[in-house]
């Protein structure tokens, strides 16, 4: 294996950046923080509009970068709020739930129809991860697995959401189921909503008549494109398996620019290690 | 000293080597200090998370290797690398092309990361396991394949 000396010995000489110090001081800063504000929060509700501008921080703050740009951006008005709903983190009997649950807060029928859905959805998912992990348990032991060995492992169960875009009257927001350990599926739920017009929008509504043929058009290129130089690309090929065409369950968001992103499941088009595929449709 | 400044303390300390890691998976410098920052809070957010002290080392690769998922599937480009449009940073080696560390780049990520964590980190298939969640099993088909496509004899490569 002396052809890996040379590939750690190049590994080993990654240059580290001067900033690496200060940023993982700044992590420290935040984690600690962060630390603090959860222990012992069981489940709150956001009522006021204060607490709604938190809580859609709270829901875009997956990494330093995202909660950057969130800062900079206005103190949401117009017709609804999205608000975190349900909020908490606790471990039971191995299994670690992070969940943060959105609530579209309107006046709307849409709206209550919409959070119905989202408290079902999260309901049978909480149901299935439980149920996964007690198969994964019964497994483990009848395998000759010891009580030993099974201490300490815990299951992590994700619930959250984020918001991709918001203007006066309309919203696109994404909301992640995920499981750890047993599988590491991850599920995601597409809502793009007119709260004025009381009404999902489609990808028509943005794209026009057209759509089918657009979206198709722009996904087929970047797959072709995605093909390197070897041949080798994570897409099946569309006579196994792979991306014919989109229609009217293709699950889409919107970005902040008006872009819309077309989103698969994972493993529906791609290998799993090219996780959920998106394609901006430009 | 208590538990979390054990694990502050280890945070410090492994700086380097989580750079070293995140910026192999991400091949960019902004997005692998991206990736320590937020694994970093993250672990110490969770630090309830981590049970036996011992295991810090699996526990926080694994925190990091997700922080590093998380990164590229945000971003909206499928090709793994190199990756298009993205600048190398002036801090950026450039392996000769067709050296053993460029062909493991090229790896399907997950067979790459085996590949990473066994060889570069110098872990232990159980601890690979530990990491990504896998079962020893898929961890070694994961190596066996990868090893295969990289066309390393496997004379000697007994683990």
């Amino acid at each position: 294996m002396n052809e890996f000396k040379n590939a750690k010995e190049e590994y080993d000489n990654t240059p580290i950046p001067a900033e690496l110090e200060t940023r993982v001081q700044a992590g420290i800063r935040e984690g600690k923080a962060r630390y603090r504000a959860r222990r012992g929060r069981t489940i709150r509700r956001w009522a006021s509009a204060a607490a709604c501008f938190c809580a859609v921080l709270a829901g875009l703050n997956l990494s330093p970068t995202i909660a950057k740009a969130a800062a900079e951006v206005p103190v949401l008005g117009g017709l609804f709020q999205v608000l975190t709903f349900v909020d908490y983190d606790k471990t039971e009997d191995g299994i670690h739930y992070d969940v943060t649950v959105p609530q579209v807060e309107s006046e709307s029928e849409l709206a209550e129809k919409v959070n119905a859905v989202i408290q079902e959805k999260m309901d049978a998912h909480l149901a299935k991860a439980q149920q996964d992990w007690d198969d994964y348990r019964e497994a483990f032991f009848a395998t000759g697995g010891t009580e030993e060995e099974w201490a300490g492992r815990e299951m992590d169960v994700i619930v959250n959401y984020e918001v991709k875009s918001q203007s006066d009257s309309r919203v696109s927001f994404v909301v992640t189921f995920a499981e750890g350990w047993v599988s590491s599926m991850e599920e995601r739920y597409y809502y793009n909503l007119d709260l004025s017009e009381d009404r999902d929008l489609t990808l028509r509504d943005y794209l026009g008549e057209d759509w089918v043929e657009v979206c198709n058009a722009s996904i087929q290129k970047q797959i072709d494109e995605s093909v390197d130089e070897e041949g080798f690309t994570y897409f099946f090929p569309a006579d196994q398996g792979g991306f014919t065409t989109v229609d009217e369950t293709t699950g889409f968001y919107v970005r902040e620019d008006g872009t819309v992103v077309v989103c698969f499941p994972e493993y529906s088009i791609a290998a799993g290690a090219a996780g959920i595929p998106e394609f901006p449709i430009v | 000293m208590t538990k979390e400044e054990r694990l502050t303390e280890f945070l410090i300390e492994t700086q380097a080597r989580s750079y070293r890691l995140a910026y192999s998976v991400l091949h960019d410098r902004e997005d692998a200090l991206d990736a320590v920052q937020t694994a970093v809070c993250r672990a110490l957010e969770r630090q309830d998370g981590l049970r036996d002290p011992g295991a810090v080392k699996t526990w926080f690769t694994r925190i990091l290797m997700n922080a590093c998922t998380d990164i590229l599937r945000r971003r909206s480009r499928v090709v793994p690398f190199p990756e298009e449009g993205m600048e190398p940073g002036r801090e950026d080696p450039e392996p000769p092309d067709e050296s053993l560390a460029r062909r493991v780049d090229a790896l399907p990520r997950e067979v790459g990361t085996v590949i990473k964590l066994r060889f570069y980190e110098e872990l232990t298939l159980k601890e690979i396991g530990e990491v990504t969640g896998q079962n020893i099993s898929t961890v070694k088909s994961r190596l066996y394949a990868g090893l295969k496509k990289l066309r390393v004899a496997m004379e000697g490569a007994e683990y």
